[in-house]
C-alpha cells in the first residue's frame, strides 16, 4: 500500500519535468529574444534584466532550462503582452471560475450519466433501452462547442430562460455546465450500463429474486451498491475531460475562466499566457489524477489502478 | 458485422465520396466571396443557406469533408505506423528500451489530449501539416501501448518459438511473424478512435489552430459564423450536423468492428473519444 502511493507519488516529478520541458520548448520555438517572449517588449528594464539573468540567454540551453525552472519556482510565469499584467495573477483570479464550472458539470454528469445508464440497462421496455444506449452514443459524438451554441439559441434566444453568456451566480453557470457534462455523461451512462448488466447477470440477484424481493430493492441496494464503485472512480478519473472542454466551453459562454482566457491568448498569439495556462490545466490535471487514484486505493481495496489500466 | 455498423460505413462513403465529387456536384466555389448573396437562409439556389461572406455553406460542407476527414484519416494512420513501431520494439526487445518508451507513453497518455494537441500546433505555423503533426502526436501513445501488450503476448506462444529455433534474425521474426498479427488490432483499434480524432480536429479548427482561412473546415466554419447566431442560426447548424454524423457514424463503425473482432470485455477507457 505504501509502497503503490510512493510509486504514484515519485511519478508526479518525470511529469512535471515533462510538462515544463514542452512550454520551454515552446517559449524557445517563439520567434525573437525569448526574454522578450516571456514578457513582453513592455515590461520594465528591471525585470527584463532580472529574468536575462536568471534565464542566462546567453549559455547553453540546459543552464536557460535550470534558470526557467527556478523563475516557475518563485511563481514568475511571466507578463501578457496585450495587458502588461502578471499572468499568475490574472490565472489566480480566473482559476476558481473554471473549477467551479468543472465540478457543477461533474455534479450534473454524474447524476444524468448513472440515471441513464441504469434506465439504458434495467428498463422493461427494450426500446427505450436501445434509444438511451444509442443516445448515449450520439452524446459522445457531439461536439460541445455545437451542442453549447445549440442550448443557447433554444434556452437564452427562442425561450429567453438563461442569459446567454456572462460570469456570475447560478443562472449563468446553467448552461455551460450542461454543455461541459454532456459529453461525460453520456461516458458514465456507457460505463453504467456495463456495469450493471454485469451485475445484474450474476448468482446473487437470482437468488435475491428468488426470495421475493421487489426489483426496486434488487435494483438500489443489491446492484447499484455494487455497480458504483467503478463508476465513481471513472466519473473522478474523468477530470481531463472537463478541462479539454472547458476551454471550448467557456470561450462560446464567455465565462470568465482560464479556458477562455488561453482562447483569447492562442488568437492573439500572446504566449505568456498560453504558456502558463498549459502549465496550471496539466499540472492541476495530473495532481487530481493521482490524488484520485490514492484515495480509491484507501476507499476500495479492491481497485487496483495500476496506470497500465488507463 | 451489426446493422448499424453497416449502415454507418455506408453513410461515410457516401459523405466521402460525395467530398471528392465536390466540384462537379454544385456550381459554386468555396472560397468566393460573393457580396450580393450575404447570409441568405437556405433556398432553391443554396439548400443550406450562404455565410457571413455570401459563400454557399453546402459547398463549404463538402470541400470541407475532404479536409476534416483526410486529416483525421492521415493523422490515424501515421498513429497506428507510429504505435506499431514503437509497441514492437518495446514489446519484442523488454527491458529496459520497454521502461523508458513506456515512460514516455506513459507521459503523453497523462496530459489532457486537447489541451497536448494545443500546446503542440502552437509550436508550429498553422497549417493542415500542423494539425495532422499534432493529433498524431497524441494518438500514437494509445496505439502502442495496446501493440506492446500484444506483442508481450505473442512472444510468448510456440509459433514465434520454432521462428527462432530455426534461426529466424530479429528483423525476420519482427516483419513476417509478428506485425501481420498486430495489424488487424491496430486497424480495429484506429476505427474505434477515428470518431474521437475527428471531434478533436473540429474542435482546434474551431480554436483557429487548424488549416488557415479561406480552407473550409468544418469548425472552422462554426466559429467564424458563430457571432450570428441569433439571426442566421443555419450558418453553425448545418457544420455541427455533419460533424456529429461523421463522428457518431465512426463510432458505430468501431463499435461493430470491435464486436467483431475484439472480444475483451475491458474496453471502457478505449471507448472514450479521447
Amino acid at each position: 500500500m505504501k509502497i503503490y502511493v510512493l510509486k504514484r507519488l515519485v511519478i508526479i516529478v518525470p511529469l512535471l519535468i515533462g510538462i515544463t520541458m514542452m512550454t520551454f520548448l515552446l517559449l524557445k520555438a517563439v520567434p525573437g529574444d525569448p526574454v522578450f517572449s516571456m514578457v513582453g517588449e513592455r515590461a520594465n528594464p528591471e525585470t527584463i534584466e532580472m529574468i536575462r539573468k536568471e534565464m542566462g540567454a546567453d549559455r547553453g540551453i540546459f543552464h536557460q532550462y535550470n534558470g526557467y525552472i527556478s523563475l516557475l519556482l518563485r511563481g514568475e510565469l511571466g507578463r501578457s503582452y496585450f495587458t502588461n499584467r502578471k499572468v499568475l495573477d490574472d490565472i489566480a483570479i480566473k482559476l476558481p471560475h473554471t473549477l467551479l464550472l468543472a465540478v457543477f458539470a461533474m455534479a450534473l454528469a454524474g447524476c444524468l450519466g448513472i440515471l441513464f445508464g441504469v434506465l439504458s440497462a434495467l428498463h422493461p421496455n427494450r426500446s427505450i433501452r436501445r434509444t438511451i444506449t444509442l443516445l448515449s452514443l450520439a452524446g459522445l459524438s457531439v461536439p460541445v462547442f455545437w451542442s453549447g451554441l445549440m442550448l443557447m439559441i433554444f434556452f437564452s434566444l427562442w425561450l429567453r430562460l438563461l442569459p446567454p453568456s456572462g460570469t456570475g451566480e447560478i443562472r449563468y453557470l446553467i448552461l455551460p455546465a450542461l454543455t461541459l457534462s454532456l459529453p461525460a455523461a453520456a461516458t458514465i451512462a456507457r460505463i453504467t450500463r456495463f456495469t450493471v448488466v454485469d451485475i445484474a447477470a450474476m448468482p446473487f440477484i437470482g437468488t435475491a429474486r428468488a426470495k421475493g424481493l421487489d426489483e426496486l430493492h434488487i435494483t438500489f441496494v443489491h446492484i447499484m451498491r455494487n455497480a458504483l464503485i467503478p463508476v465513481v472512480t471513472v466519473i473522478g478519473l474523468d477530470f481531463g475531460s472537463y478541462l479539454n472542454g472547458a476551454v471550448l466551453t467557456e470561450t462560446i459562454f464567455g465565462w470568465d475562466g482560464i479556458g477562455r482566457f488561453m482562447m483569447e491568448a492562442i488568437v492573439k498569439r500572446d504566449y505568456p499566457v498560453i504558456m502558463g495556462c498549459l502549465l496550471t490545466g496539466t499540472t492541476l490535471f495530473i495532481l487530481i489524477n493521482v490524488f484520485v487514484d490514492i484515495a480509491y486505493h484507501f476507499i476500495d481495496p479492491r481497485v487496483r489502478l495500476d496506470a497500465s489500466d488507463r | 458485422m451489426h446493422l448499424t455498423g453497416r449502415i454507418s460505413a455506408s453513410v461515410l462513403i457516401l459523405i466521402f465520396v460525395m467530398s471528392l465529387l465536390s466540384p462537379h456536384l454544385t456550381p459554386y466555389d468555396p472560397d468566393a466571396v460573393d457580396l450580393n448573396s450575404l447570409r441568405e437562409p437556405p433556398s432553391v439556389h443554396h439548400f443550406l443557406g450562404t455565410d457571413n461572406k455570401g459563400r454557399d455553406i453546402l459547398t463549404r460542407i463538402l470541400f470541407g469533408a475532404k479536409i476534416s476527414i483526410g486529416i483525421a484519416l492521415v493523422a490515424s494512420c501515421l498513429s497506428v505506423f507510429m504505435g506499431l513501431f514503437i509497441g514492437i520494439i518495446s514489446g519484442y526487445f523488454r527491458g529496459l528500451i520497454d521502461t523508458l518508451l513506456m515512460a514516455v507513453v506513459d507521459l503523453i497518455l497523462s496530459f489532457p489530449s486537447l489541451l497536448l494537441a494545443i500546446g503542440i500546433s502552437v509550436l508550429f505555423p498553422p497549417g493542415i501539416y500542423t494539425v495532422v503533426i499534432s493529433l498524431s502526436a497524441v494518438g500514437w501513445a494509445s496505439f502502442a501501448r495496446l501493440t506492446r501488450g500484444h506483442v508481450l503476448s505473442l512472444r510468448e506462444s510456440s509459433f514465434i518459438e520454432a521462428a527462432e529455433a530455426i534461426g529466424c534474425s530479429h528483423l525476420r521474426t519482427v516483419f513476417v511473424h509478428i506485425l501481420p498479427q498486430c495489424i488487424p488490432l491496430s486497424i480495429v483499434y484506429a476505427g474505434m478512435k477515428l470518431g474521437g480524432v475527428i471531434l478533436t480536429e473540429a474542435s482546434l479548427s474551431f480554436l483557429g489552430l487548424g488549416a488557415p482561412p479561406p480552407t473550409a473546415t468544418w469548425g472552422s466554419m462554426i466559429s467564424s459564423n458563430r457571432a450570428f447566431i441569433s439571426s442566421a442560426p443555419w450558418m453553425v447548424f448545418s457544420p455541427g450536423i455533419m460533424i456529429t454524423v461523421t463522428t457518431l457514424c465512426f463510432n458505430f463503425l468501431g463499435d461493430g468492428l470491435r464486436e467483431k473482432y475484439d472480444s475483451r470485455r475491458d474496453t471502457y477507457h478505449s471507448m472514450k473519444t479521447s
